[in-house]
């Protein structure tokens, strides 16, 4: 087998795996080639829209689990096959000296037991940092069950270090991932959080879930992320549609991933994060998915309708966080320029204010954009669905006025 | 009608020179040109004696602070039509409001000149990832760039410090202009001083782009395939140097 055919066997293996960010890492790099940004970067595309920033690959798609849904699966007769430490070196600094990458995604299916794989790894990335003196980002999975031993030494030559906790409840892990233990991946982000530094770990720890493959409900997964970025202090959760790629009477049967659910899963772990929401304010027993129509910030706005419309020119940072159509960036604007002079929605659109949305939950200096007597339920929702329905822009090849 | 015309000799220094000769003298020009500019009939060009050094930039960082002076700066790179004039009025302003400047969105001058600097700020962030090296035979690597915006010292200090024990070379094709890095120090030269043509692609060249192809068509999922999405982070002006997007360009 040569180069090219394993690593088209070992990327197809890995490319389900959603984490591909290079950020957040403050690493210092003195001598040998590459080095970190903190912002992270993206340096390609693929045909799916996710970006490509680092080499993602498996070491080997061997592997002695039999979880349900993976494609890596023992019971699954695919091609198998393994790169050796210096391939993976040679590949990585190569493609890093073109700029095609930002550094090295490692992960790797299970061979023979956890710390025997754990120690592959180690040697590959051992060999890439000492050997080959690559400074660039490299981020590694931890392979479940391996000892603390072993997450130390790894933790301390990667950039981010992180293990997939896969399904957000205990009764689907069991059911899809009968090998897999939810105590051990607990253990690896206990750990990962208990000691990290600048040298172990400098850029945190993410986590993925698949969504849809088994009927927790939003908020069962939402309840999870908001416990898991408490508990573990993750940089990341990242949710991944679940593609149906084995068949088994334990997996729904799909047409499509439910790519829309999964964006509004990511919106809601936004507005965890950057807008100081609660999980209650989004999601509840009794309404435990979100609306596929309308956005979860829109959707609060419509259920909180009397504490809207919001007066730009004085109401407090929070309260602009919770405006459809103003994110963290212009608030913080609207905060600074608003001492110095009164806003307008001319203003606002300039500052780069959503007014689309906006508008419907706003006053400046006490006018509404139309006739207050419209400021009603029913007539925004209708507005808001049919603004996300219609393309935000036209078809992306002019259209020709002749056929050629 | 204010015809007067003003004509700096191409750099930033001399640029604000002028600028803050002007706003001393309490002059409202009508315009502000480089030497390539062709002056129309109505245009009274003036060349006015302006004093050389770089006081005028320890002045303007003291007065407006280090992030006003940037955007300034990132302003003086863009192509817009009208830089020199939105330069002079956000000084104008910057002298009144000092460091407070850039919060005064209401001033036409602030807006534009914070859209354009965040424009080209993108611009250098795109390219430091879609820029693509290819390496001759001598293990020199090499890269051609097609920004809109002057942005090869700003990619070409990313890369001093990411391949710092590499010689590489960037060429802006547009404005001619080549960055050469010597594992040292990079120089910014034009590419009239330098015989390019010579270039020889080494023979792993080849070989690498084949794997990058390979990895590029595997990573992506078939079953999630968005081409709005893709265009939308990567849009095509930037596709004429990818390597990967070769066969579909």
């Amino acid at each position: 087998m040569n180069l090219e055919e394993k690593l088209k066997i070992l990327a197809d293996s890995a490319k389900y795996d959603a984490s591909c960010s290079s950020s957040g890492s403050t690493r210092k790099v003195s001598k040998g080639i590459g080095n970190v940004a903190f912002s992270g970067i993206c340096h390609s595309f693929a045909s799916d829209g996710r970006c490509i920033s680092l080499l993602k690959i498996l070491m080997t798609n061997c592997c002695i689990f039999d979880c349900k849904y993976c494609l890596n699966r023992k019971s699954n007769s695919i091609p198998r096959a393994i790169f050796t430490p210096q391939e993976i070196c040679e590949i990585t600094i190569n493609f890093y000296r073109r700029n095609y990458i930002e550094g090295l995604f490692l992960s790797s299916g299970i061979l023979k037991n956890p710390d025997y794989t754990m120690d592959l790894l180690i040697k590959t990335i051992t060999l890439l940092r000492k050997k080959y003196h690559f400074g660039g980002y490299i981020h590694a999975k931890a392979i479940p069950g391996a000892s603390e031993k072993k997450l130390r030494e790894l933790g301390l030559l990667v950039d981010r270090l992180s293990a997939n906790i896969e399904l957000p409840t205990d009764h689907g892990l069991k059911l899809l991932a009968p090998n897999k233990n939810k105590t051990h991946v607990e253990k690896i982000m206990g750990y990962v959080k208990d000691n990290q530094t600048k040298h172990f770990v400098p850029a945190g720890q993410s986590t993925q879930m698949i969504i849809g493959a088994t009927k927790e409900t939003d908020f069962d997964i939402m309840s999870k992320s908001a416990s898991l970025y408490q508990k573990y202090q993750l940089k990341r959760v990242f949710y991944s549609a679940y593609i149906p790629v084995n068949k088994d009477s334990l997996l729904p049967s799909l047409e499509k991933p439910p790519l829309k659910r999964e964006n509004r899963l990511y919106q809601a772990d936004w507005l965890l994060r950057f807008y100081h929401f609660n999980i209650n304010d989004l999601l509840d027993e009794k309404n435990p998915n979100f609306n596929i129509l309308i956005d979860p910030k829109a959707d609060f706005a419509l259920r909180h309708m009397d504490e809207f419309p919001k007066e730009i020119n004085c109401c407090s940072y929070y309260d602009l966080l919770k405006i459809p159509g103003i994110g963290v960036k212009s608030a913080k604007r609207i905060l600074s320029a608003r001492r110095i002079f009164q806003l307008t929605f001319d203003d606002l659109k300039k500052m780069g204010v959503v007014l689309k949305r906006a508008k419907y939950f706003i006053t400046c200096n006490g006018k509404y954009f139309m006739s207050p007597q419209f400021f009603q339920k029913e007539f925004i929702e209708k507005n808001l669905v049919l603004e996300e329905k219609l393309p935000s822009f036209g078809a992306h090849e002019q259209l020709r006025l002749f056929n050629e | 009608m204010n015809n007067t015309c003003y004509i700096y000799d191409d750099t930033f220094i001399q640029l604000l020179n002028l600028i803050y000769t002007l706003i001393k003298k309490q002059i409202k020009p009508g315009n502000i040109q480089n030497t390539f500019y062709t002056p129309t009939l109505l245009d009274e060009i003036i060349h006015l004696k302006i004093t050389e050094g770089s006081e005028v930039i320890t002045k303007i960082i003291q007065e407006m602070g280090a992030y006003t002076y940037r955007v300034i700066y990132y302003v003086f790179l863009s192509l817009e039509e009208n830089k020199e004039l939105i330069i002079y009025y956000l000084l104008l302003n910057g002298f009144k409001y000092k460091e407070q400047v850039l919060y005064h969105r209401n001033l036409k001058c602030v807006t534009k000149a914070i859209t354009i600097s965040r424009y080209v700020l993108h611009e250098i962030h795109k390219y430091k990832g879609f820029i693509r090296f290819k390496e001759l035979d001598n293990h020199v690597l090499y890269a051609e760039i097609e920004p809109v915006n002057d942005i090869l010292y700003f990619i070409s200090h990313h890369f001093e410090h990411r391949l710092k024990q590499e010689y590489w070379i960037i060429k802006d094709v547009k404005r001619g202009i080549l960055s050469i890095y010597n594992k040292k120090k990079y120089y910014l030269i034009s590419e009239n001083n330098f015989e390019l043509s010579t270039l020889k692609l080494s023979n792993k060249e080849l070989e690498m782009e084949k794997l990058w192809k390979t990895f590029y068509k595997t990573i992506g999922i078939e079953t999630r395939k968005n081409e709005r999405c893709r265009r939308n982070f990567m849009p095509k002006k930037y596709w004429k140097y990818m390597i990967e997007m070769e066969n579909e360009r």
